[in-house]
């Protein structure tokens, strides 16, 4: 072998083991965000703070074009009235000037303050927003460089002030936030991604499984419920999951795939029995009426260990056979008052 | 190993059409190495010889094209361009990008490809060149020259096309926020994957070229023939081809979508993963000794 071929071999030896351990490095979570690539998720995750205890991403833009919309708005019989209103107050086209929402929902806040967080994305009339706010009542106030429009607290009949207060700030151009007064700062004060979630390894974990579906949301279950203040009976009877993470893809029909981990196996047995017994159950009870067979989703049940994995579409197959039920019933009942009237 | 392996200087036999070598058993000196060693000199010599000829640039060319791509991908996404690669007007993650390359431009072409040009030329680029002769003459057996070269094919072609997945890995996997770590399981499985494909094509290929006169004719017809369409007709012919059982230990999904969903449809058939693998290693073995066996039994004419 020539010292030529041989000093090939070593390079192209090289090149794999270096491809290989960074992917091992990625594949034990040591890989820091933006090495290799941009951030993981999308680039509004550096605004959501680090405690955030759900956060949750919708394409608005790709759902908004969708067919199932489509589909489930004619379904539906919805108008435009709605949209069109809020369009005139506010100068923003649901449907066209936004692109993509990103939310969360942070710890418990003392005395009930609001703890969410809605980003928009998209092409909003800053001046006009904040026109319509201050109108209302609400009141512009400057942090660390940014506006903040304040929404006016709420009273009680005693009059005294209460509930959260509401806040609006445009964190950069096409970027609103809007939110609880103290999430919109928390907003604000991490802008430059430092203390956002995407130093919380956790949850950017779960960010990064995501294939990049129209929507999506991840999240510490225990902690959800936990604010949620369900009666014992309730809790009692959840399995225990710690977290959860759920993502749709709208292009024609719906697939959708929502993982949970349990806290042991034991309890991800447990799921899987639940789950499985539901979906017998619906199976049996579709199995009596043909019509709702064309209705059920074929649901996939999958993991191993403590993860437990649901997947389903909704095709447009299945939304028609609903939308033809549907009107089949309409006929009937309309017949039935006729026959009633008579 | 040494570095340089003086030819033997044995004149070609004259005549119009003379043999290489009178057919029957060959007589060998006593001090002949045994079969291994023999067939890992002549790995020692042929590697060099494969990885330096002129057709390491088409080999660097086919392997290049998707590292190309890769690197296309990337800038349009550094400049912003395109929204991203898209299906089916619906955004793409880079580990899907990955996965479709890989079963598409790896698995159902570049390694097909490597396997045909590399293994027909095994024994018939000797035949050509008239140089086949020299090796004969060797006190080694026949099969062993074959089994050298077939292994210095293998390792040629793996140590190009697996460091270009590699690269590939780290160029594609990250668009559109795609995760490197949830990819690696993938990525693995591609490398063994394609290890296996090359062997599998490399030993067929190689029988080919050991039997048949015209070797690089009748392999293109097989590889993008016949495995074509045995592979969309219905009935059992898919399972006569190699391409179906590498298509088993694809971990990768397409698109749902579009035309990587029907091309997903139209392979949704495939054995399990260990009867695919237990196929693959068979053919490796029975076709490697077949070859192995034809250039012990074959009279080599040399036209001059």
């Amino acid at each position: 072998m020539t010292a030529k071929t041989r000093y090939f071999l070593l390079g192209s030896v090289l090149v794999l083991t270096v491809g290989l351990s960074i992917g091992l490095v990625a594949f034990y979570g040591g890989m820091p965000t933006g090495f290799f690539s941009a951030q993981q998720g999308p680039d509004e995750l550096k605004y959501i703070p680090a405690d955030a205890t759900v956060v949750a991403y919708a394409n608005v833009k790709d759902v908004m074009a969708s067919d199932l919309r489509q589909r489930l708005r004619r379904f539906e019989g919805v108008t435009d009235e709605g949209r069109n209103e809020f369009k005139e107050q506010t100068g923003i086209d649901i449907e066209s000037d936004l692109d993509h929402i990103v939310a969360c929902g942070g710890p418990k806040g003392v005395g009930g303050e609001a703890n969410g967080l809605i980003l928009a994305r998209g092409r909003f009339d800053s001046a006009r927003i904040e026109a319509l706010a201050v109108g209302h009542g609400g009141t512009v106030e400057q942090y660390k460089g940014k506006r903040l429009v304040l929404a006016p607290a709420g009273r009680d009949h005693e009059g005294a002030t209460h509930g959260p207060g509401m806040a609006m700030a445009f964190l950069a151009p096409g970027l609103v936030a809007l939110g609880g007064d103290k999430m919109v700062r928390l907003a604000v004060d991490s802008g430059d991604g430092a203390g956002s979630v995407l130093t919380n390894t956790q949850m950017m974990k779960l960010v990064a499984d995501m294939d990049n579906p129209s929507m999506w949301a991840v999240g510490r279950f225990d902690a959800i419920t936990a604010q949620a203040s369900l009666p014992a009976e309730v809790t009692d009877r959840i399995p225990p999951i710690t977290w959860f993470a759920a993502s749709g893809r709208v292009n024609g029909g719906l697939q959708a795939t929502v993982k949970a981990e349990a806290k042991d196996e034991q309890g991800a047995n447990n799921l899987r029995d639940i789950i499985r017994g539901f979906a017998a159950l619906a199976k049996m009870q579709a199995g009596t009426k043909p019509g709702m067979q064309a209705m059920m989703p074929d649901i996939q049940l999958a993991g191993e260990g403590k993860e437990v994995s649901i997947s389903f579409a909704v095709t447009t197959d299945m939304l028609d056979a609903f939308a033809a039920a549907s009107a089949l019933s309409g006929k009937m009942k309309k017949n039935i008052e006729k026959n009633e009237t008579k | 190993m040494s570095d340089t392996h003086p030819v033997p200087n044995v004149p070609t036999p004259p005549g119009p059409a003379a043999p290489a070598s009178a057919p029957g058993p060959v007589a060998l000196p006593q001090q002949a190495p045994p079969f291994f060693s023999a067939a890992m000199r002549v790995f020692d010599l042929s590697l060099g010889q494969m990885l330096w000829s002129r057709r390491t640039i088409f080999l660097a060319l086919i392997v290049g094209s998707p590292l190309a791509l890769g690197i296309l991908f990337r800038v349009l996404e550094v400049m912003g361009l395109g929204g991203g690669v898209r299906v089916g007007g619906g955004p793409v993650a880079g580990p899907t990008i990955f996965g479709g390359m890989i079963w598409l431009l790896y698995l159902r072409f570049i390694v097909p490809v490597l396997g045909v040009f590399y293994g027909t030329a095994l024994i018939a680029d000797e035949v050509d060149d008239k140089t086949i002769t020299y090796l004969f003459v060797r006190p080694i057996p026949r099969g062993a020259i074959l089994v050298g070269k077939y292994l210095a094919y293998l390792v040629t072609t793996v140590f190009v096309v697996l460091p270009s997945v590699a690269i590939l890995y780290l160029l594609v996997v990250p668009l559109g926020h795609g995760s490197l770590a949830g990819a690696f399981p993938a990525l693995l499985s591609d490398l063994a994957l394609l290890g296996v494909g090359l062997a599998a094509y490399g030993a067929l290929f190689a029988f080919i070229g050991a039997t048949f006169k015209h070797p690089l004719v009748t392999g293109l017809v097989f590889a993008f023939g016949w495995e074509q369409l045995a592979l969309v007709l219905p009935g059992y012919l898919r399972r006569l081809t190699v391409a179906y059982y590498l298509q088993a230990l694809v971990p990768h999904s397409m698109p749902q979508d579009g035309l990587g969903g029907a091309l997903q449809a139209l392979f949704r058939d495939v054995p399990p993963v260990w009867v695919s693998l237990v196929w693959l290693a068979g053919y490796i073995v029975v076709f490697l000794a077949l070859a192995a066996r034809a250039v012990e039994r074959r009279e080599y004419v040399l036209e001059q």
